[in-house]
């Protein structure tokens, strides 16, 4: 303890408050990614089977989707951080702390997510596919028997960079007061020029991006045959 | 039966460009209990046309009928249930490569318990001889047992009727030769109707009774294998028999201006072509003595095709032209066809 007060003054005296911080992470890495597991998965699937030569083909479908998703991910997060705010108090109540930031979240990462599970069933063989259709599975079964579980593996993939990439923008809600890491970061180490802050933030972070990139491999692996 | 009558279907590459016909009015009948071969260089449309069967494509116009069900008329649901009767296999096999073998077969099975699935998957298993494989997966298969597991798959709910796609294409002659031994098996256990899709005339030759040779989305030739091997009318499957026969052989020879083919004066070279099923006849060693000349076999190629002799040899006469000129007439005589290749002169 007399150790870590020594290298470690200015985090020592904030515990309780780096404590909380990291729990405001994971609060909304958990709440944010959920949503956006749901909705990315759905719309990946849509984009799959509406696009030209899918299952499901409709272009009206496939063209709008598509579009929505360029729109949102070129807008800079920081930028949708600002200007989601007004729906952010439509829909949560507030656009402060953590529950303030989810709206902001789900729309940053949907679209990222939902590309990557785009190209993840991409990589589903269409000879499957065929072959699952010529043995009388209607297009939902195909979706659920064939392209889910086919990919699971590159699903998997897709869900451990979202994770990462999502914890990237938990650490930018800081700035508008979401609270977490980021906020903690900025607050003390930057702002305060408390070195040891920073160091430790960082710290905390690169173990946290290898827990989710081992656990990710992992499983994916044991879904590769 | 399978009844296609002016089946259309166009491919647009382009919004402006002109439609591709990669199936252009094709009107076909495959009896029930038939092997019933489609031939056809890549690109000709018989992918494209097998998958007209089952409604993978869907035609642009024309009436598909199985059994006398028009099946472009069924309803989403109709047609999912129409096509659990329908097998399919393709040249990639297309397993799914996160099931076990077990479990690939079982995929088709519907409404049954844990218990009557894996009964009824061993039952198809060793229908297809490959009984101790339920855990392996796809992976850890060889091509020939990917195939045997695919028809197992394709067989899980009594089709009566099985289309292989181009189903021995990726595999090594004697793998084909097996698979298409389990398939002749399978059509006379199980009475099933095989439409088989391929641009290898072995395939064609080996189990086949009745095909139809397609070109450029139409069909140009079509009744009995032996028939269309032995007078084939339309160049493109004169083409086609050609490229399979070792007769062939004789042209590159030729060309090459190999001594086993260079002709001394007086001789002649000839291809005999046995069109008709009855060559139990010495007709060699006949001509030889009756007309008194040398004839010299070069080339031979003989197989049997649905049960006859298909084929011919290339010869070359050494004798008097007179008695030459008697050989080839004694030879068209009994309805052999000669096509003199050189002739030296007398």
């Amino acid at each position: 303890m007399q150790e870590l007060s020594y290298w470690l003054p200015n985090l020592m005296r904030r515990l309780p408050e780096f404590w909380k911080a990291c729990g405001d992470t994971l609060l909304m890495e958990a709440w944010a990614g959920s949503i956006v597991f749901v909705f990315g998965l759905v719309f990946g699937i849509i984009l799959t089977v509406t696009k030209p030569g899918g299952i499901m083909e409709n272009r009206t479908v496939y063209q709008v989707l598509d579009k929505i998703i360029n729109l949102f991910r070129s807008i800079p997060f920081i930028i949708l951080l600002t200007a989601l705010m007004p729906l952010s108090r439509a829909i949560m109540g507030t656009a402060i702390y953590v529950r303030g930031v989810i709206v902001p979240l789900v729309f940053g990462a949907t679209p990222f997510f939902s590309r990557q599970v785009e190209s993840a069933l991409a990589q589903t063989d269409k000879g499957l596919v065929e072959a699952a259709l010529s043995m009388g599975s209607s297009p939902t079964e195909v979706i659920f028997r064939v392209y889910l579980r086919e990919s699971l593996a590159p699903i998997i993939r897709a869900i451990t960079i979202t994770t990462i990439s999502l914890l990237g923008l938990t650490a930018m809600a800081g700035a508008v007061g979401a609270g977490g890491l980021g906020d903690f970061a900025i607050r003390y180490g930057h702002d305060r020029n408390m070195i040891d802050i920073t160091w430790v933030t960082v710290i905390v972070l690169v173990l946290g991006v290898s827990i989710v990139q081992w656990l990710g491999e992992y499983f994916a692996r044991r879904n590769t045959h | 039966m399978i009844e296609l009558e002016h089946v259309v279907k166009n491919f647009h590459a382009d919004k402006k460009d002109s439609a591709i016909h990669a199936v252009n009015d094709v009107s076909l009948t495959i009896n029930n209990g038939e092997i019933f071969g489609i031939i056809g260089f890549s690109g000709a449309g018989k992918s494209t046309l097998v998958r007209c069967i089952n409604l993978l494509e869907r035609p642009d116009s024309g009436n598909v009928r199985i059994d006398g069900v028009e099946m472009t008329s069924l309803k989403p649901k109709e047609l999912y249930k129409a096509r659990t009767k329908i097998g399919m296999i393709f040249q990639q096999f297309n397993l799914m490569p996160s099931r076990t073998v077990l479990q690939n077969v079982a995929y088709p099975l519907k409404d049954m318990t844990r218990e009557q699935i894996r009964e009824r998957v061993r039952e198809l298993l060793a229908l297809v001889d490959i009984p101790d494989k339920e855990n392996a997966y796809p992976s850890e298969l060889s091509g020939g047992q990917k195939q045997r597991v695919a028809i197992a798959r394709a067989l899980a709910n009594d089709p009566t009727i099985l289309l292989c796609d181009e189903a021995t294409s990726a595999l090594d002659p004697q793998t084909t030769g097996a698979i298409l031994q389990l398939l002749k098996d399978l059509n006379r256990k199980l009475g099933l109707t095989i439409v088989v899709i391929t641009h290898e005339m072995e395939v064609v030759k080996n189990i086949c009774r009745k095909a139809a040779v397609m070109d450029a989305g139409k069909i140009i030739e079509t009744g009995d294998v032996f028939e269309i091997f032995s007078s084939p009318k339309h160049p493109v499957t004169r083409n086609f028999v050609r490229t399979t026969s070792n007769l062939s052989k004789i042209e590159t020879l030729i060309r090459d201006d190999s001594p086993l083919v260079r002709l001394k004066p007086g001789e002649v070279m000839a291809r005999l072509v046995y069109v008709y099923a009855d060559v139990s006849e010495p007709l060699i060693s006949y001509a030889s003595r009756a007309f008194d000349l040398e004839i010299n076999i070069i080339l031979a190629d003989v197989e049997i095709v649905s049960g006859a002799m298909v084929g011919g040899t290339v010869v070359i006469f050494n004798g008097e032209r007179e008695r030459i000129n008697r050989a080839i007439q004694y030879y068209r005589d009994k309805n052999i066809r000669v096509e003199v290749i050189q002739d030296a002169g007398a």
